[in-house]
């Protein structure tokens, strides 16, 4: 059975009901209140979180959601204000210019960091890190990477016995699937218009193709890699093929996009991991679940585009303890116990670096309601970081960069050109 | 009239020159060290002056002046759409017949609408997978396959200017029906006693009237058609590629997304100009005559 909010308050306050009990708590009420933010994302699940750490350890959190579109915005015009937000979320784009403005500080000198850099990942550690790599500048919300969905019901509906092993075999599968009427657009890629989509999805398919998009330094070369080029071309000839619903293109976000999925009309599906979550683990809003969707190692090379998001200390903080505290609590094991981390796992399928939580009996059984966690693990092994986000053009060049490939995708720009008005946009802002 | 001043300067003046100010600055909003001003006890940062250089970086960039053509397009079909449209019903609803009160409460619902829910609730129905307005075509036999509305980018703009039009038609109707409530009865009677029939009657009398009302009209009309964003970041966030990037869109992505404030500042400002120009354009054309007079 999968956690659900009730499951989660029912068990934190049995948690907390028990260790008063033991008079395992120590009761040291903080001096001052302690403000956190982050963006909606479960505010309600973050509450019980906030409530619960209160309660333990005696902490006087005030939490606050702010919607994603204004989310990193606000926090700059609070700073500007000079408030302090003592804890925040931040994503990977926004981490280190926050850092090199002097909004949030490195976690390197406070206690018991070290110890959590050990535990991480190393390629989800370098990407917590600052641009020349020397500080870590906070610890992990959460970490994901693209995946490869598919309808198993309609592919054996077909006759098709296994998942495309290779970018070849799934547009062949797709072709005949539209040719027999299974489906009218039966590959549903990630080319959604926000920040989690075109851009996101262009990487992972070249590297999937065998492709780099940066250079050392950070600069875009996807004009000189036939890797690149080849996945364009892919994209281009699925969408003229009407193998892709067109409309993907102006969906607003990953969310939006993952959810066409649930419809059981579509037979393939690349998007961030924590979607086969509700795609294959939610029966009351998706067709395909239980695991009638499933994960397949992403074709070609299998590497993929990977990120983590993080919590960050504000560099102006007045409680430092306390918000470290918060922050060990939210993104590592306060205390030894991974409870938040855990708890998105259960909750969400939001996936973090630390791979000893994965041992974890609750976390497994879980898991195993969505999908294949030793598949997913191997994926892991291959997702791949990029350093460019911690470039200051990066944003832009993200944003600015999906009309072009949207071009390609339609057929209104030549591949050629298209990756190298890529490339050329990136000089522009660098 | 000290107090008003002083609320209208703070609520108003301030931050229209603050914001112009920033349009001609190098912004960050995180680094507000350097020369700064107190006012009421607060530190307003100035940033480095660099004069038109956002403009001229703005001007520069060729997406800039695609988003000027695209959002004159938008005005222009919305204007004309919403005007039109606002009149019609206007028309309609000043007859009288049953139901007429009712009519005229009902109206005001799509006005009264957040324009996100707007956005949603024609995603609902103009969806390639799940709209409603494909699936009862398809079943009325009329198509074979879902229309995707949203495919192509002028039909994208298209759908923008439709669906914003039935958000605002309905105020517009409401100013034309106060308007033709003021034009007194004994015009409209002078001119059946003249032999006039209902066309004669709306060409000389009923808009010649309400010429002060269409003015103002096609000012709101214009004013408000730059400045949507709202139905863009729900529908399209400005795609496919820039087919829906309008200027109030660049300017909103150049300032809060690439957090480029001066330069996003400069945009907004430049939409300001188009907005002040076009409604003295209206105001030429329309009074001409009696200015002449």
């Amino acid at each position: 059975m999968s956690t659900t909010r009730r499951r989660f308050i029912t068990q934190a306050g049995l948690g907390t009901a028990a260790l008063l009990a033991e008079g395992g708590v120590r009761r040291a009420a903080a001096d001052k209140p302690l403000n956190f933010a982050g963006w909606v994302f479960k505010p309600d699940t973050v509450k019980d979180y906030v409530e619960f750490y209160n309660k333990k350890f005696s902490g006087q959190v005030k939490y606050e959601a702010i919607p994603w579109a204004q989310y990193h915005p606000t926090m700059e015009t609070r700073a500007f204000a000079n408030e302090i937000v003592d804890v925040m979320y931040c994503n990977h784009n926004n981490r280190e210019r926050w850092f090199e403005n002097g909004l949030i500080r490195a976690i390197d000198d406070l206690p018991g960091a070290d110890e959590l850099k050990k535990k991480m990942a190393p390629a989800n550690l370098d990407s917590l890190k600052s641009k020349d790599g020397s500080k870590v500048l906070g610890l992990p919300y959460f970490t994901s990477l693209f995946i490869l969905i598919y309808n198993e019901p309609m592919l054996q509906a077909a006759g098709i016995k296994a998942p495309a092993k290779s970018w070849d075999e799934l547009v062949e599968h797709c072709t005949k699937l539209k040719r027999d009427k299974a489906s009218d657009t039966p590959f549903l890629p990630n080319w959604n218009n926000s920040p989690s989509g075109t851009m996101p999805q262009f990487m992972t398919d070249c590297f999937s193709e065998g492709a780099q998009v940066f250079d050392a330094k950070n600069r875009v070369i996807v004009d000189q890699e036939p890797g690149a080029a080849k996945a364009m071309e892919r994209w281009q000839k699925v969408y003229k093929a009407g193998l892709v619903n067109p409309e993907v293109l102006t969906k607003t976000s990953s969310t939006d996009t993952h959810r066409l999925f649930w419809t059981g009309r579509y037979a393939y599906h690349t998007n961030h991991s924590y979607y086969l979550k509700t795609i294959a683990g939610e029966p009351e809003n998706s067709k395909l679940a239980p695991k009638k969707a499933k994960m397949a190692m992403y074709p070609g090379t299998g590497q993929t585009y990977m990120w983590t998001d993080s919590y960050v200390v504000n560099a102006k903080t007045k409680v430092l303890d306390d918000a470290w505290k918060l922050v060990r609590f939210l993104g590592g094991n306060l205390n030894g116990d991974w409870y938040v981390q855990r708890q998105w796992c259960l909750i969400s399928g939001l996936d973090n670096p630390y791979p000893e939580m994965y041992d974890h009996p609750e976390i497994i059984k879980s898991y195993d309601g969505w999908i294949d966690l030793k598949l997913l693990r191997e994926q892991y092994k291959k997702g791949k970081v990029i350093a460019a986000y911690k470039e200051p053009w990066y944003s832009e060049y993200d944003t600015k960069a999906v009309p072009i490939v949207h071009n390609m995708i339609r057929g209104t720009l030549p591949v050629g050109q298209g990756l190298k008005d890529i490339v050329k946009l990136q000089r522009s802002l660098a | 009239m000290i107090p008003a001043l002083t609320i209208v300067s703070a609520v108003v003046a301030f931050p229209l020159v603050y914001s112009l100010w920033m349009s001609l600055a190098d912004v960050n909003l995180l680094k507000t060290t350097g020369p700064a001003i107190e006012l009421f006890g607060l530190r307003i940062p100035l940033f480095r002056f660099v004069g038109e250089a956002n403009y001229a970086r703005i001007f520069a960039d060729p997406l800039y002046w695609g988003s000027v053509g695209r959002s004159l397009y938008f005005v222009a079909a919305f204007v004309i759409e919403a005007t039109l449209v606002g009149l019609g019903m206007a028309l309609v609803l000043q007859e009288r017949f049953a139901g007429r009160t009712l009519m005229r409460s009902l109206l005001l619902i799509p006005w009264s609408l957040s324009r996100v829910v707007v956005g949603l609730l024609w995603i609902g129905l103009l969806d390639f997978e799940f709209g409603a307005l494909n699936a009862a075509l398809h079943r009325a036999g009329l198509i074979d396959t879902y229309i995707a509305f949203f495919k192509e980018g002028f039909t994208a703009l298209n759908v923008l200017v439709s669906v914003y039009m039935w958000n605002q038609a309905p105020f517009a109707t409401l100013l034309f029906l106060a308007g033709m409530q003021s034009i007194p009865v004994e015009l409209h009677l002078a001119a059946e006693v003249d032999g006039a029939g209902y066309w004669q009657r709306l060409r000389y009398v009923t808009l010649p009237a309400l010429r002060p009302i269409l003015f103002l009209v096609l000012v709101l009309a214009t004013v408000n058609g730059f400045l949507m964003l709202d139905l863009i970041y729900i529908l399209t966030m400005g795609g496919p590629g820039y087919d829906t990037t309008t200027i109030s869109w660049l300017g909103f992505q150049t300032a809060f997304n690439f957090f480029k404030f001066g330069p996003g500042a400069a945009i907004l400002y430049t939409l300001t100009a188009f907005c002040l120009v076009l409604t003295f354009v209206y105001r030429f054309l329309m009074f001409r005559r009696e200015a002449a007079a």
